[in-house]
């Protein structure tokens, strides 16, 4: 008889050994409680695309705005942007944090790296803003050789690295520390040195965390609205342009924005775990 | 060979002390001891994965204390086998010669000779996740000496194998340090394979080197109480020398007396190793052997395991012996049986002190 188990990639818990539709009835409180969850979500979208769907002519003048088409591509290009930086400066922090032995040195910088994680964003935005406002410890170092951060995009870019980089750096360690230590030492006596190593084996394992890590350092980052209003109300991210929209022109249009941005963003994230589901998936029996 | 010069090392709570050990050209040396004893560590201090405190490493006359693994040209296989799930076969075991600048076709063409004389040209293309244990295990080993080490460095290497592949990978073992000049340094649990496989081996217990030799010395004559326990002797008794003549003593264990060789002086306290496959045992009534130790006693236990039994006689001590399952079985054999045990004094390894 075939038996599938509840991790097994066919099947699962509503295909078990028994044939029928049959299951445990603790998973199935387990999935009830779970669809409270997914329930409020799906009911908010509900609401929203009724009502939108309701008025295409004034959803598809909204949705053709160039204005809004300009805020959803500079909101995504920023916080491609700052997951770029993280990538870059933030890989190897991760890789360091999973292979050093536990310390107290360790644990403050760990501590540091959670911060944004754990400040209200008005606050993360203040810290932004003081560090890179014209007059801030490296706002004014930098506006001296050209690069302005205040009502600027590399302001805006800035405040979204600094909430999304706990995402990114958390998950990357976490996909760090699951590469056993056995198989770069194994690399290293077979002659590749340390950044070697790193380059074709603790990477190229990681790659799905990594990725992990970028989609909710993206998604953190083109979500952020105060941290990035502190230091650059202009230009307009999508939520900034919301927010403005709905002080000045009301419930409606925003409404309208919002809406296509829900479509947008789902299409987008959607579209990328599509094309990167099998990323990184390697048999973890070895 | 490789030389460890009084190393020292920590690793977290885990200490390394001062441990010395010499390791010859040509060497099938074994590295036992219990788990957390520290042979891993060894072995990859020898790779140069750890960087001793104190101590010296010496590789090929030369000190590679700082020198980083990549330069050691030493090969490691773990216990895990370890290979890089993100490639194939072919791309495992052509790693080295990758890392060595070799070209890409150059590698591939030398990697297919390799496994083919591993028997595994046909896994060329599979991933690691694809393979049987004992496929991984020939694969690990051929990525490490694909880069033609002269030193290899094995962890356990039989441990997570069923019996029939266990017998298969000795064979390649052996032929490997045979064909291929190799000094292979192996750490392992199973007196078995050291019987089979070691020239030379080191026991280490809680960081500490405790003994160290010719195989068949450690694993027969030990000097210490506690390596005899380690190496599997069944039958370790305190006892002291009540007389000695010529080196022929008599050892009181209260109330049993046997016979052994050994110069200790009378009064000595001393621990007779006995190994169960020296023990004869025979039913009252037949003819005596020449064995000098002859007692009787009551059987208490018969244990088969496999081709032989175990068998717990009590004779005012309690002593194991191993027989076949065939002469348990053509002598009646059960507990409760009354025998005589013949033990030859050459046979009772005699520890000092």
């Amino acid at each position: 008889m075939k038996t599938e188990t509840l991790s097994g990639d066919k099947g699962g818990l509503w295909r078990a050994e028994r044939p029928g539709w049959h299951t445990d009835r603790c998973i199935l409180w387990f999935c009830i409680m779970g669809a409270v969850i997914v329930g409020i979500t799906v009911l908010a979208l509900a609401n929203i695309a009724i009502t939108e769907l309701a008025d295409p002519a004034h959803l598809f003048e909204v949705a053709a705005s160039s204005e809004v088409i300009g805020s959803i591509l500079l909101t995504f290009c920023a916080g491609a942007n700052a997951v770029l930086l993280l990538v870059i400066f933030g890989t190897p922090l991760a890789y360091v944090l999973a292979r050093s032995r536990p310390s107290r040195f360790k644990e403050v910088v760990e501590s540091v790296v959670d911060i944004p994680l754990i400040l209200p964003h008005t606050v993360a935005g203040l810290l932004v803003y003081l560090l890179f406002m014209r007059r801030g410890w490296l706002g004014a170092p930098l506006a001296e050789i050209g690069l302005a951060f205040e009502d600027a995009y590399p302001g805006t870019v800035v405040a979204m690295l600094f909430v999304a980089s706990p995402f990114f750096i958390n998950s990357m360690r976490e996909g760090f520390e699951k590469v056993p230590v056995h198989l770069e030492n194994v690399a290293r006596t077979l002659g590749a040195g340390t950044f070697t190593t790193f380059r074709t084996v603790t990477l190229p394992l990681s790659l799905r965390h990594m990725f992990n890590g970028a989609i909710l350092a993206w998604g953190r980052a083109i979500g952020e609205f105060a941290a990035v209003i502190m230091i650059a109300y202009y230009p307009f991210i999508i939520s900034t342009l919301i927010y403005y929209s709905f002080t000045t022109d009301g419930i409606h249009t925003s409404r309208s924005i919002a809406f296509v941005v829900i479509v947008v963003s789902f299409a987008v994230f959607y579209l990328l775990r599509r094309m990167t589901r099998y990323l990184g998936r390697y048999d973890d029996r070895v | 060979m490789i030389e460890f010069d009084q190393v020292s090392l920590a690793l977290g709570s885990f200490r390394l002390n001062n441990v010395s050990l010499t390791i010859n050209r040509g060497d099938y040396y074994f590295i036992v001891g219990p788990s957390g004893a520290g042979k891993t560590v060894i072995l990859e201090a020898i790779a140069g994965l750890h960087r001793p405190r104190r101590g010296r490493v010496l590789l090929r006359g030369e000190e590679v204390t700082a020198l980083p693994p990549e330069k050691r040209r030493v090969a490691l296989v773990y216990q895990d086998y370890s290979l890089f799930p993100h490639m194939s076969v072919i791309d495992n075991v052509g790693y080295g010669l990758r890392m060595q600048g070799m070209g890409r076709a150059d590698a591939r063409h030398e990697v297919v000779g390799l496994l083919a004389e591993f028997g595994i040209a046909h896994l060329a293309d599979r991933y690691p996740g694809t393979l049987s244990g004992g496929e991984q295990q020939r694969v690990a080993l051929a990525r490490a000496v694909a880069v033609k080490p002269d030193i290899l460095l094995l962890d356990e290497p039989l441990s997570a194998l069923d019996p029939v592949t266990q017998e298969k990978f000795i064979l390649d073992l052996q032929r490997l340090h045979r064909e291929d000049d190799l000094t292979i340094v192996q750490v392992s649990h199973a007196r078995r394979e050291a019987h089979l496989l070691a020239t030379r081996m080191a026991v280490i217990i809680d960081g500490s080197l405790v003994e160290e030799g010719e195989a068949d010395v450690v694993l027969n004559r030990p000097r210490s109480r506690e390596v005899a326990s380690f190496v599997g002797i069944e039958n370790i008794l305190d006892g002291a020398v009540v007389r000695n003549e010529d080196g022929h003593a008599t050892v009181d264990l209260g109330g049993q007396v046997f016979e052994a060789v050994t110069d200790a002086p009378v009064g000595e306290e001393v621990t007779l190793c006995i190994r169960s496959d020296d023990i004869v045992l025979r039913v009252p009534g037949s003819t005596r052997s020449s064995a000098q130790n002859t007692m009787t006693g009551t059987i208490t236990r018969v244990v088969e395991n496999g081709p032989v039994a175990e068998v717990k006689v009590d004779c005012g001590v309690e002593l194991t012996a191993v027989l076949t399952r065939r002469s348990v079985r053509d002598l009646s054999l059960a507990p409760g049986t009354p025998v005589t045990l013949s033990i030859k004094a050459t046979a009772v390894h005699v520890i000092r002190g």
